[in-house]
């Protein structure tokens, strides 16, 4: 458990998806996301080019921007900031991936950003690293920034260039107001401000929106979406996510420390990649989103979610995963692993496979329901299994002793499924893969698509990978989460959602919401971008506590329920349906 | 008074007979102030190590997908002093308190001191005056129980103050913001149902105040329940103990009313092992009331502990435990001088 919240106001030191949208108000942006599905779109940055070898890049930064402070916002700025990545120890700890095979970021002057690759890099140019102004953080020192909480101090709001300015709040806290940027460059927002507020139980923040104390609540269950759904005055729904659920085998655990010596004890079974793909066919998805995810979210096939529609893999009808115990059986018997005397099955060289050790979290109702399905499941085909639940930092402490055979647990995925697919390369098992996968194949594929510069080549390869993955099975995706969420509808509208439709209204890749949602009234007209649909539409105000509530008109109270990590923005952290739970 | 001299005043004269001098006050004070001294030390090598062995890795828990490289993970243990050997880290910890500083949080990267001051108002606020709260009733429910005892006062007293310390704190306090919070039928809610503040509210105006006392009804109540039988059985079991003592039956034969009976001779005998409860309890107001922290969200003491431990975010963990751990030795510390104050056979 942890991160519940946010966990710094500083963008050089927060990991947690909560700060992400706190950044996203207060600072800007050099290239954006759309709200369709999540691609490049012009932000600071007005339009870039990029040299015929790929490896020099050229911004255009917009004039006329200014920090709320009044100073204006120059490519001085954004070179400033990418210098601090590049060349900090604390600033590069958390960003630097971003900006590998980068050799240097200079801004030849006010409206130009060169940036210069040592090869070209194909995950350009999303780069969700807040611009912060030149003036106030170069009088923060290397040293001091590892504490530095750029926070609001005496009533001075933070400074930065977004939509919205920080006046209160504090790392640790439950509370962070906004106000609107009257002189934000994208339009001043129609609301006058925002209000996070971190409730620690999902209970009393829908008993919060029911009141009118909030006007917004996010990762609540999917019962509590449907006991809201046609509440005069709500608008509740489940929002895809851009992640996924998985049950991840261990494909042959080694050692971070000593330079990937063999450790742990996998179950000689789960290193065949026959033996997982099998398994596969196994597990019943539909039963498991109806009843563990109570029918939000879909069934799971690759780690590339199907958001991300360009280059999201979808397995064609001859190789998709059904629930076919039959199958299942026919293939490990194939594969040698054939019932014993005793019904249950062997090795292929004959000796019991013994019982394997499926781990689920404990803070995770989805992830303990899950593992007791697949109990059931292998239970059926003859193979003994025991689920032991572990907190989630002690089950991490067990992927990296390799002490398990099956886990369950699920990641977000960027707009740029890079660094997702980068998990599963060789080189990661001594980082951040926990199946600790490896494949000479997959790894060349992922070494070309990370410098390819056409971009629907860089597509194919990534489609290649994810039938691999799909083939050899290390992760089992159960399914494509989603996000609960509900609005007051008739205190606001004009929400929409990204991906856009069936996609998520808060926590977004970039700002759109905030600045185009407008105060509910009875001839409100959204001005939504062309292409968008299902604005939320206002509804008339009949719940009397709300139109009475303590709140300033035209201020959103966005509650913001989260629960040990929380939903994701811009980032890819482990986190799961269970973490809203 | 009483012309029977009360049990502990004739112990008193019987040793002071036979025995040595007694310690004097002074040479007794020094002592325990010496005790807690090392109970505190004890605790700064115990809070260390303690946190030391739990499961998990900050770096790999709060970087998960963010530290993708050994190269950041190790930039990050470098930055905040993890890569040192531990018993560096054991020493750099002791230097840093001898300064007054806790260090930097892992999880928030503010210094450990910051958070805790920040939170400390919350849980004194919430925590103690539920403790006042439960005291104050709770005496007075068992002194009135007993009395009367098996009256219909104490019958229902009783039922309901063991009923309230059965049920869990967490359950107690969504019951009281379903009833009261967000109300039901015709009922309005009356109270927030969560948080500190209003949000449009100077918490520092008048206004301010009434709004935090109007937050706070709720999550006092809740513990105030909770807390309830700890002293309402407790002070209704040492008055029942009471009751059949000699001196009370002279007191009545003087022809005292009852009341004074009561208040005077059986409640003043009988407080002896409550104070003990309140002493002890004051020292565990600091280390908070997770439970309800959660349930109405409040950012107390309570709250930050458990955040810290899924990380495991060691500094905040020793800080706020040591806090904890203080207070409790802190509390113990004047119970002991209060008692030595006010019995002087505990001196010896």
């Amino acid at each position: 458990m942890l991160g519940e919240g946010v966990d710094s106001l500083n963008p050089f030191l927060g990991f947690q998806a909560p700060s992400y949208e706190m950044w996203g108000l207060t600072y800007d942006y050099l290239v954006g996301y759309s709200m369709k599905d999540m691609s490049p779109e012009p932000d600071l940055a007005t339009k870039w080019t990029t040299s015929p070898d790929g490896k020099t890049w050229t911004f255009t930064v917009r004039t006329g921007v200014k920090f709320s402070d009044g100073v204006p916002l120059t490519a001085k700025d954004v070179a400033y900031t990418y210098n601090r990545v590049l060349h900090g120890t604390v600033e590069g700890t958390n960003w630097i991936s971003y900006l590998n095979g980068v050799k240097t970021v200079t801004a030849p002057n006010d409206t130009t950003v060169v940036m210069k690759l040592k090869q070209p890099v194909a995950t350009l140019p999303l780069l969700p690293i807040p611009i912060v102004p030149e003036h106030i953080w170069k009088n923060v020192t290397e040293k001091q920034i590892k504490s530095y909480g750029a926070e609001p101090k005496g009533g001075k709001p933070v400074v930065g260039s977004g939509p919205f300015r920080l006046v209160s709040g504090t790392a640790d806290g439950q509370t962070f107001k906004f106000e609107a940027n009257p002189n934000y460059w994208g339009g001043a927002p129609h609301i006058d401000g925002v209000i996070f507020q971190f409730y620690k139980n999902d209970d009393s923040a829908v008993q919060a929106l029911l009141k009118g104390e909030a006007d917004f609540v996010e990762g609540i269950t999917a019962l509590e979406v449907k006991s809201l759904q046609g509440k005069p005055g709500i608008d509740a729904h489940n929002g895809n996510s851009p992640g996924f659920d998985e049950i991840a085998f261990n494909t042959g655990s080694v050692s971070a420390a000593k330079n990937g010596h063999s450790i742990g004890n996998p179950n000689p079974a789960v290193l065949d990649p026959k033996f997982r793909h099998a398994l596969g066919y196994a597990l019943n998805l539909p039963q498991l989103i109806s009843k563990v995810y109570q029918g939000a979210g879909l069934p799971g096939t690759t780690i590339v979610p199907p958001n991300y529609t360009q280059y999201h893999w979808e397995p064609p009808a001859d190789q998709k995963f059904t629930f076919d115990l039959a199958k299942a059986g026919q293939l490990l018997d194939a594969a040698g692993y054939k019932k014993g005397s005793d019904g249950f099955r062997t090795l292929p060289n004959g000796k019991p496979i013994g019982t394997l050790r499926l781990a689920a979290r404990s803070d995770s109702p989805t992830s303990l329901h899950t593992m007791a399905y697949f109990k059931t499941w292998l239970g059926d085909l003859g193979i003994k299994s025991q689920v032991s639940t572990y907190s989630s930092s002690q089950l991490t402490d067990q992927i990296y002793k390799g002490n398990f055979d099956a886990f369950q647990w699920g990641w977000y995925v960027e707009p740029d499924p890079d660094s997702m697919l980068s998990y599963m390369t060789c080189g990661q098992r001594q980082g951040s893969s926990d199946s600790f996968y490896c494949n000479k194949e997959y790894d060349a594929l992922y070494n070309a698509q990370h410098v390819e510069t056409d971009h629907a080549k860089r597509v194919e390869d990534i489609k290649k990978m994810q039938e691999i993955l799909y083939r050899d099975s290390p992760y089992l995706v159960t399914a494509y989460s989603s996000i609960g969420e509900a609005v007051a509808s008739d205190r606001f509208a004009c929400l929409v959602t990204q991906p856009n439709p069936g996609g998520i209204w808060l926590e977004q890749y970039g700002v759109y919401n905030y600045v185009h949602m407008k105060p509910a009234s009875a001839g409100v007209k959204c001005d939504a971008a062309p292409g968008l649909t299902g604005a939320v539409k206002a509804s008339a105000s009949t719940d009397s506590s709300s139109s009475t509530g303590p709140f300033l008109i035209g201020v959103g109270v966005v509650v913001v329920l989260v629960l040990i990590g929380g939903g994701a923005v811009m980032m890819r952290r482990r986190a799961s349906v269970g973490d809203r739970e | 008074m009483s012309l029977v001299a009360e049990p502990g005043l004739v112990a008193e004269d019987e040793r002071s007979a036979s025995q040595p001098r007694r310690r004097g006050y002074a040479a007794y004070v020094g002592l325990k102030v010496l005790g807690a001294i090392g109970s505190l030390c004890f605790m700064l090598v115990v809070n260390f190590l303690l946190f030391r062995v739990l499961p998990g890795d900050p770096a790999k828990t709060l970087g998960r997908g963010r530290l993708t490289s050994q190269a950041q993970v190790d930039a990050f243990n470098k930055t905040y002093g993890l890569n040192e050997p531990l018993p560096q880290q054991f020493l750099t910890f002791l230097k840093n308190i001898a300064h007054g500083d806790l260090g930097i949080s892992l999880q928030y990267r503010l210094p450990v001191s910051q958070l805790i001051m920040d939170r400390l108002w919350t849980t004194l606020l919430l925590v103690g005056t539920s403790t006042i709260l439960a005291t104050v009733i709770g005496v007075y429910l068992g002194i009135r129980g007993a009395w009367n005892r098996g009256g219909l006062f104490d019958r229902i007293s009783t039922g309901a103050s063991l009923t309230l310390y059965s049920m869990p704190e967490w359950w107690l306090g969504l019951l009281l913001i379903a009833g009261l919070g967000v109300g039901f039928g015709f009922v309005p809610g009356l109270f927030p149902t969560g948080l500190l503040h209003s949000q449009n509210v100077d918490p520092n105006s008048l206004h301010g105040v009434f709004d935090t006392v109007w937050h706070l009804v709720l999550p006092v109540t809740t513990l105030t329940l909770a807390y309830l039988a700890d002293y309402s059985l407790i002070m209704r079991s040492s008055l029942l103990d009471e009751l059949g003592e000699d001196y009370l039956q002279t007191a009545r034969a003087k022809g005292l009313r009852d009341v004074q009976v009561r208040n005077h001779h059986a409640v003043r005998n009988a407080l002896l092992p409550t104070t003990t409860i309140i002493a002890l309890n004051i020292g565990f107001v600091v280390s908070g009331a997770i439970t309800v922290e959660t349930v109405f969200s409040i950012p107390g003491l309570g709250l930050l502990a458990t955040d810290a431990i899924g990380v495991p975010d060691f500094w905040v963990l020793q800080g706020t435990f040591l806090v904890a751990s203080a207070g409790v030795i802190l509390a113990n510390l004047a119970a002991n001088l209060l008692y030595g104050w006010l019995d002087p056979r505990v001196r010896t």
